[in-house]
């Protein structure tokens, strides 16, 4: 009769058991940036220049209804076309202090059959956080993959960096971000 | 205290002696039912208090990992209660920012430290490897005297461009056939005085460190090559002037290697002034 309880139990286990095991916190499904470009621009009185990097990466979890996203870029990797600049740049935005920039987004699952979407951002750069409300997006589907364009309306101000000056002029305090990033589903 | 107890299921009085050990898998039982009670005859009991205490754990196990933003206190919803706290005051155009001390921030408000819940995804998941993601504080002490050194570097090279355009303007009277001329000693003053900054100007460029792994590209390629042209013609200048001073003291027409003096500083200045706008003006 022991024996007969011990298995009588452990069958109840088994059955109990991926229950428990389930962790409360997996994801059900999942975005991956399959690629993504990301453009800043810079005014200046005799300048205007842009610095693009193509290695950002980003990943969303889904759950309950809601995806969280993270999107990243290391602040080294945006190109300009002038070395000195880039270095410059990296210099004035403590990109070797801070060498990531991070975008981090909570949107609704739904989102993803819209048009338009209207993001809430918090950019992590140059030791600063900043946060960006309604951010407008347009989405574009592509077979399995949506295509996310918009520009981030971010300023030098708003990550406390110094504007840096060419011939005693500063630069405008207005660097937009052009962001172009596809995603797939997984 | 047995599985049944502790599940809130009755048990006789003196029945505590009947021991049952389960921890969702290891069952025990240690001596018999003192009433006589033969244990085994309460299989059905105990299974529904084993099924009772297993969901009671699971139902624990949930609460434990799963983020609970309604919950203030709730360790894994600390961030994002933050993160709203922070953007409450601010008006919708108006982005908000908030400091990141590495040194007295805790460590969830690192830019590269993993999300706070579980859900999130964080660097790790993106594949940047540790030396990408970590800052180094050698590397920005090191671009921050590479830029101050090019700022004066570019200070002294808008202050040296001054002297030089007015040395270029003086050359003019700087001939003639006098032994003595005044517009000749200005322009040998000047062209002096630009020397001296040009040279304090290259000092600040030569010695600013170079950052390992940096490829030159862009107008800068410019920049420097017209050094080499500027530099040496900075040097042959100012000896080709004084032979020609001297030759123009002495009553002498200027002649031999010092006929170069004017085109020489004619093809430096130009070389000068090529490097400046190559840098200021996108051509």
């Amino acid at each position: 009769m022991t024996t007969k309880n011990i298995v009588a139990c452990l069958l109840l286990l088994l059955l109990i058991l991926p229950i428990v095991s389930q962790p409360a916190f997996a994801a059900d499904s999942q975005w991956v940036l399959q690629q993504g470009t990301l453009t800043y621009h810079v005014s200046h009185k005799l300048h205007e220049s842009e610095g693009v990097s193509h290695e950002v990466r980003g990943k969303g979890t889904c759950h309950e209804g809601h995806c969280d996203f993270l999107i990243a870029v290391p602040v080294k990797s945006f190109d300009s076309g002038d070395s000195n600049r880039d270095l410059h740049m990296i210099q004035v935005t403590r990109g070797a202090e801070f060498p990531m920039v991070t975008v981090r987004t909570r949107l609704p699952e739904s989102a993803s059959a819209s048009a338009t979407i209207q993001a809430d951002l918090e950019i992590q750069f140059a030791g600063q956080t900043a946060q960006y409300k309604q951010v407008p997006f347009q989405l574009v589907t592509q077979g399995k993959q949506i295509r996310i364009t918009g520009t981030i309306p971010a300023t030098l101000a708003d990550f406390k960096i110094e504007p840096p000056s060419l011939l005693t002029m500063k630069v405008k305090n207005d660097i937009p971000v052009r962001v172009d990033l596809t995603w797939s589903s997984q | 205290m047995s599985i049944l107890q502790f599940a809130g299921i009755p048990w006789p009085q003196g029945l505590h002696l009947c021991t049952i050990v389960n921890s969702c898998g290891v069952i025990r039982f240690v001596g018999r039912c003192t009433w006589g009670l033969d244990v085994m005859k309460m299989i059905g009991l105990r299974t529904i208090a084993l099924t009772a205490f297993c969901l009671f754990v699971a139902s624990l196990l949930s609460f434990a990992q799963a983020p609970d933003p309604a919950t203030p206190n709730s360790q894994t919803s600390q961030e994002p209660a933050a993160a709203q706290d922070q953007k409450s005051p601010q008006t919708p155009d108006k982005p908000q920012s908030s400091a990141q001390d590495p040194a007295k921030k805790p460590p969830t408000d690192l830019p590269n430290a993993p999300s706070s819940t579980k859900t999130e995804p964080s660097l790790d998941d993106l594949g940047f490897s540790a030396t990408q993601s970590q800052g180094d504080l050698k590397r920005q002490t090191l671009l921050d005297k590479r830029t101050h050194m090019l700022k004066v570097h570019q200070r002294l090279g808008l202050i040296t461009a001054v002297p030089l355009i007015a040395t270029v303007a003086t050359s003019i009277n700087a001939g003639g056939k006098d032994t003595s001329s005044s517009s000749r000693d200005l322009h040998a003053a000047l062209g002096g005085l630009t020397g001296d900054l040009y040279f304090m100007t290259a000092y600040y460029a030569i010695r600013a460190p170079r950052v390992p792994g940096t490829e030159t590209r862009g107008p800068i390629r410019f920049h420097k090559a017209m050094a080499w042209i500027h530099g040496p013609g900075m040097i042959a200048t100012p000896i080709l002037g004084i032979i020609a001073y001297d030759q123009k003291n002495a009553g002498e027409k200027v002649h031999g290697i010092a006929q170069a003096h004017a085109p020489v500083a004619i093809v430096t200045a130009g070389a000068f002034g090529a490097a400046l706008l190559s840098v200021s003006v996108k051509f």
